[in-house]
């Protein structure tokens, strides 16, 4: 209960903040990466989706970062990761867009490496960490060329209940905002291990701009999701509607992520290192 | 930024004190893989206390050793032996399988 305390306390300390900006969320990806990473030896491909059913009929608004739309767009991404080591993972994603009354498009690339630190239950809280590198030509879904991506990842789990944490701190590379700072968001949820193949849960997305000088709260992007999870004859699925909660974001989507698990080897034998 | 890192610099720093590391003091049981099935089938652990279990993966093939209730998984490969925190459980029994085989016979963790 204190971890989802410090959680509510450190979204209104953020959201109480406001100075122009663009809040940046990646809508390709609704998902949140708790600390267990993908077991070694093992491929998982994914498929992240999303479709926005109450959107904006403008670019640059809601979850568009580019200048499509976001009424009506499916958004899809192909992601295929591997268990390098008990505690780290690397994933690649090929990113897809179906804007309304058009073709499925190539809207981005990126790449990632996941980890966690120590053996789950080590420590009072369970830490890993997040690297993605995000690549795009596709301006009009994202005027920004490279962006890094980086997240620590706190979960506690509390007898059926999981929380976990996960601030994110992005950082355009190349492109006409490569010279701006640090910006924030957050991704977040907290779960019920309810029955393996079916389970509860409730999901956390936002972003509020530059670090240094966040967009006005109404500006800003946030969103919940209730979602449902869990896995049937080897299928991982986790899906739900999500809500905008403010005035700059989308007002209703709908995710949809489905996965597959196959184990194909392993590299590197058992992690005895405490951070890889 | 700096704040975050800090924060996470301390905890890594606590991470090796005695009070962070009481999973380290905890009872060790093991539980052996080979000829398709856990060994033994039912480890008996008291209630609301935590414990590792040593899993030694005898046979010649990969398992991932894994409970959704008490959510853990772990792939141990042929031949491997890895340990496994498992946090203070309340009075009940918690299954685990072999999520590669799901043929093979589930055990169970009994906590009293």
């Amino acid at each position: 209960m204190n971890t989802r305390r410090s959680f509510l306390l450190f979204a209104l300390v953020f959201l109480s903040y406001a100075h122009p900006a663009m809040a940046q969320l990646d809508p390709w990806e609704f998902e949140v990466y708790g600390y267990q990473t993908v077991p070694r030896g093992m491929l998982e491909v994914e498929s992240l989706n999303s479709v926005v059913l109450n959107g904006s009929r403008h670019g640059e608004k809601g979850t568009s970062k580019g200048t499509v739309p976001s009424q009506s767009i499916w958004r899809t991404s192909l992601e295929i990761t591997y268990g390098l080591t008990d505690r780290i993972e690397a994933a690649m994603y090929v990113n897809l867009a179906k804007p309304r009354g058009d073709d499925l498009q190539y809207a981005g690339s990126k790449w990632r490496l996941r980890g966690r630190l120590f053996d789950q239950g080590e420590l009072p809280v369970d830490i890993g960490w997040y690297f993605e590198l995000a690549y795009k030509r596709t301006p009009k879904y994202d005027d920004q060329k490279l962006e890094l991506e980086l997240r620590p990842i706190l979960q506690r789990d509390i007898g059926d209940f999981s929380f976990i944490v996960s601030p994110k701190f992005e950082k355009i590379l190349v492109g006409s905002e490569e010279k701006e700072g640090w910006e924030f968001g957050y991704v977040s949820g907290i779960y019920y291990r309810w029955m393996r193949a079916l389970s509860p849960g409730v999901e956390f997305y936002g972003a509020i701009g530059m670090m240094k000088h966040p967009d006005p709260t109404r500006d800003q992007q946030h969103y919940i999701f209730p979602v449902v999870h869990g896995e049937y004859r080897g299928i991982e699925y986790s899906l739900g509607p999500g809500f905008g909660l403010t005035h700059g974001s989308d007002r209703t989507l709908f995710k949809f992520n489905v996965g597959l698990e196959k184990y194909i080897g392993a590299i590197f034998g058992p992690s005895n290192n405490p951070l890889f | 930024m700096k704040l975050i890192l800090s924060a996470l610099s301390l905890v890594l720093l606590f991470a090796g004190s005695p009070a962070f590391s009481a999973a380290a003091q905890d009872d060790v049981l093991e539980l052996r893989y080979e000829n398709r099935k856990f060994i033994p089938q039912t480890l008996n652990v008291p209630a609301n206390k935590a414990f590792k279990i040593k899993i030694v993966n005898a046979s010649k093939e990969a398992i991932e050793f894994e409970s959704y209730k008490v959510n853990r998984e772990k792939v141990v490969g042929p031949g491997e032996t890895v340990t496994v925190n498992i946090p203070a459980l309340k009075p009940g029994s918690y299954d685990f399988y072999d999520d590669f085989h799901r043929d093979v016979p589930e055990g169970t963790i009994v906590a009293k």
